[in-house]
């Protein structure tokens, strides 16, 4: 059975959610067979989906603006070279987070000097809720986004694919190229580097 | 700290930690689309092989000079290590070891040359365990051609064919030197 990282949603914001979930399933499986066969309108399509999330995918790993942004521009020339990837029965995303994580991956190696620009680097809005005026609330966040920067390539990847970026296990497992249970290894050791690092 | 509050809090921050993404980036991206998206052959499954490799420019020159030896070799049968073959891969170890350590490569180069070519019985003597390798006009080793000449291969790279008059005045500075 999928896990989602979902804790906060009441039980029927959750149903609500899952009915959302399954059109976004059909409307990425119409996608993808328009994507096999070569339909540009649908590649277009693609990119207003998953632009955004690419981006921030690849903020949060660590990457600066500029590079985030080519290597966004990288992932999307890679998934039009890759369609033949793109199997009957396989998540869009799960492909297209592959394709991002492999383009980040190569990225990290040819730079093996840089420094992740970690994700305390993003721009956090200002928010009026109450819950985040709260000081101490607000330092365990900075302490947790800080420790999450810090983190081994592969456990950062894990982390912000599932947590982050809202893949179940089985996607988020696809997308690091693992099996399920590799991956929940990867988280499991991740939340333990994570616990101890954040008070 | 509980595994479910972190959880809990991963996926808070997940729903704070957002940017602004430029405008117009979509649109950069969609102007890459190429204007036919092909698949790979109907029915092939494929996978990308991407190799990083990293290596100095004198262990790059070697698995080339290695790597089209062997493919000489393969295709060409005995004559594989022949003078063009060899020229090349003299070529390469001058412009890409450009004087630092060019001296042992070409010394070994032409030692495999010297071992092949006896192995192949011809008449041929090695003088590079003996050489000045600042003397530009030492000979690293020189065997007997068909024709009576002799071809005579000198530790920079150069190859002649001499007569053997030519050849004793080659060798003879060299023996002298190793008689003192």
């Amino acid at each position: 059975m999928e896990q989602r990282a979902n804790f906060a949603h009441p039980v029927s914001e959750r149903q609500n959610h899952n009915i959302k979930k399954e059109h976004s399933a059909q409307r990425q499986d119409t996608l993808a067979a328009r994507l096999r066969a070569g339909d540009r309108t649908a590649a277009a399509e693609l990119v207003d989906v998953y632009y955004q999330q690419i981006y921030l995918y690849m903020r949060r790993l660590g990457h600066d603006r500029q590079v985030s942004e080519d290597l966004t521009q990288e992932s999307f020339l890679n998934a039009w070279y890759n369609i033949g990837q793109l199997r009957d029965g396989r998540a869009l995303n799960s492909w297209l987070y592959r394709i991002a994580g492999n383009v980040s991956r190569l990225y990290w190696r040819r730079h093996k000097g840089k420094e992740a620009a970690g994700i305390e680097d993003i721009d956090v809005p200002d928010s009026s809720d109450a819950q985040w005026d709260k000081a101490g609330h607000r330092e365990q966040l900075e302490q947790l986004k800080n420790a999450v920067a810090r983190l081994p390539i592969k456990l950062r990847q894990a982390v912000v694919l599932h947590y982050m970026q809202q893949l179940t296990i089985a996607e988020a497992a696809e997308a690091a190229g693992v099996r399920p249970g590799t991956f929940k290894s990867r988280l499991n050791r991740a939340l333990k580097a994570l616990r101890k690092r954040v008070i | 700290m509980e595994n479910e509050k972190l959880k809990k809090l991963l996926n808070e921050a997940a729903e704070q930690v957002s940017e602004p993404v430029r405008p117009g980036l979509n649109e950069d991206i969609k102007h890459q689309i190429p204007h036919r998206l092909l698949r790979h052959k109907g029915g092939w499954n494929t996978i990308n092989i991407i190799i990083d490799l990293r290596m100095s420019k004198l262990t790059a020159a070697a698995v080339i000079i290695i790597t089209m030896i062997l493919l000489a070799s393969f295709f060409g049968g005995r004559d594989s290590m022949g003078d063009g073959i060899f020229q090349d891969s003299m070529l390469l170890i001058r412009y890409w070891s450009r004087g630092r350590g060019a001296y042992s490569s070409v010394v070994s180069a032409g030692r495999s040359k010297y071992e092949h070519l006896l192995n192949r019985g011809e008449d041929v003597a090695w003088y590079g365990d003996s050489i000045d390798p600042k003397d530009n006009n030492a000979v690293l080793m020189q065997r007997k051609l068909p024709d009576g000449k002799y071809g005579v291969m000198f530790v920079d790279g150069r190859e002649r064919q001499v007569n053997a008059e030519e050849l004793i005045k080659l060798l003879t500075p060299m023996l002298q030197k190793k008689t003192k």
